[in-house]
């Protein structure tokens, strides 16, 4: 800003300006969301890479979780809109430029493919119940089981629409100096990735899996520092707006939870500890993915509130 | 047709009777505003200038609360104007978070709110409350296809500037020094 201009506004009476629009419910959808996609992602990627066979029983809970986690994201969204009894026009329209609009009929699209997903998938608990027959549910669970494969690809890409339309949804929205770049769909679905394959270490305890989705978890971590260099790298080489929102995560107000909680613990470090564990210099310990996860969330709180905090508007 | 507004920042006085007569005709809530005044100071004394502006939303000709809305509840209306459907908003104020120019706020009955250019007077051949009330005529609404008009006009002038031409939104809303 200018040092030499000065502006007053009778609009600050209107709470238009220096109020939070998007609250907490946005980064815990944004949050939940990317982790499901990251679930969806990894458990069809084992399926396409793998095989069946390869899917233990860790990941087939986690795939169990997925509608339950993306309720409660859907619930925090529900919660946030303030003309709720409004809530069903989402899907009496699609409006192709609007993110928020692709963003509702993926998440209707993703729903079907996780039960169906489930399905073929079930864990064991749920294996009695879910047995190939005759019945109109056993022979939809034989159907899901043939067809396992065309499945997973389909996990694959509806989990990646799910967690790129996340970092697309702030970008497009280009009123926010601080979400004024393409590289933050980059780094959700990275960040998304990474949360569901750590969310899968948690409860994994089949050894050579665990070894498998650290080896994954690293170079997903690797993906989303390279996403963060870029997305840093774009702000800080705009005008002076952008300037001012990088500096807001690199060394203002949310500096020492975006550096501390976000890119060192959240990031480098569990990197590292993974990358020990790997290399058998380490132990292999739940609190590594637990870092993970509780980074990929405050990573969302951090840029869904900085980015509300510095705007185009001057007064 | 293309409707526009035309301040000329020139008349203005800073009297905030256009946003007053705005709260009156279009029954704003207590403490939220569809227009405002803004003044703005320049430089180091003695070389200063002031300028006072009437500002609102800005009625894009590429408005990206109209691209962002998922619902269609943002729309242009014939006559080029931004107008808000209430039937099919459902208060995610996506646009308030496209708006480059913070002209959105949520209405306390649920839905997000803005200046309409007062479209029900406009549809009945009357001016906006905003540039009937205005004592020093700085705000003029009309047809800027019209070559005749008084916003034509104000058009041709050489220092018609809008707000943030950076975000490319081009706004029907414009201002002369």
């Amino acid at each position: 800003m200018d040092p030499h201009v000065e502006i007053e506004s009778t609009r600050s009476l209107a709470g238009a300006l220096g109020g939070i629009n998007w609250g907490w419910e946005i980064p815990v959808y944004l949050f939940l969301g990317g982790l499901v996609a990251g679930l969806l992602m990894a458990v069809s990627a084992v399926v396409v890479l793998r095989g069946r066979e390869a899917v233990t029983e860790g990941m087939r809970r986690g795939l169990l979780a997925t509608p339950v986690l993306l309720s409660l994201g859907m619930g925090a969204l529900f919660i946030d809109l303030t003309y709720k009894l409004h809530v069903f026009r989402f899907y009496t329209a699609f409006r192709p430029a609007a993110p928020m609009s692709w963003g509702s009929w993926i998440l209707l699209a993703v729903y079907p493919l996780m039960a169906l997903l489930v399905m073929a998938l079930p864990p064991k608990f749920l294996a009695g119940a879910l047995r190939e027959g005759t019945s109109p549910l056993g022979r939809l669970v034989a159907w899901c089981g043939a067809h396992l494969r065309g499945l997973a690809l389909a996990g694959v890409a509806g989990g990646a629409a799910l967690g790129l339309y996340t970092g697309l949804l702030l970008s497009a929205t280009g009123a926010q100096p601080l979400w004024s770049s393409g590289a933050l769909g980059a780094l959700f679905l990275a960040s998304g990735a990474s949360a569901g394959v750590a969310a899968l270490m948690l409860v994994e305890r089949d050894h050579a899996a665990s070894v498998m989705l650290a080896r994954a978890d690293v170079g997903l971590i690797a993906a989303e520092l390279v996403a963060v260099g870029l997305w840093l790298a774009a702000l800080l080489t705009q005008g002076p707006q952008f300037r001012e929102a990088a500096g807001l995560v690199l060394w203002g107000e949310y500096a020492p939870v975006f550096v501390g909680f976000v890119l060192f613990g959240g990031l480098i470090v569990p990197a590292a500890l993974e990358a020990l564990a790997l290399r058998g210099r380490a132990a292999h310990s739940r609190a590594v993915p637990a870092l993970v996860l509780l980074g990929g969330m405050l990573l969302r709180v951090v840029i869904v509130y900085a980015g509300q905090s510095v705007t185009f508007v001057r007064a | 047709m293309r409707r526009v507004m035309i301040i000329d920042e020139s008349r203005c006085v800073g009297c905030e009777a256009c946003v007053l007569a705005c709260k009156n005709e279009n029954n704003v809530p207590e403490g939220m505003y569809r227009d405002w005044v803004v003044q703005e100071t320049r430089g180091v004394f003695p070389e200063v200038s002031l300028s006072i502006r009437s500002e609102r939303c800005n009625h894009c000709q590429s408005a990206p609360c109209v691209t962002n809305c998922p619902t269609g509840a943002s729309h242009y209306r014939g006559d080029g104007t931004v107008q808000i459907d209430r039937a099919l908003c459902t208060g995610c104020r996506a646009c308030i978070a496209a708006c480059p120019y913070g002209a959105r706020f949520v209405h306390p009955d649920g839905y997000v709110d803005k200046c309409t250019l007062c479209a029900h007077r406009l549809d009945r051949g009357e001016g906006t409350a905003c540039e009937e009330v205005c004592p020093t005529k700085a705000i003029a609404v009309g047809d800027a296809d019209d070559p005749t008009s008084e916003v034509a006009r104000r058009m041709r002038r050489a220092s018609l500037y809008v707000l943030q031409p950076e975000a490319a939104t081009l706004p029907n809303v414009a201002y002369v020094r």
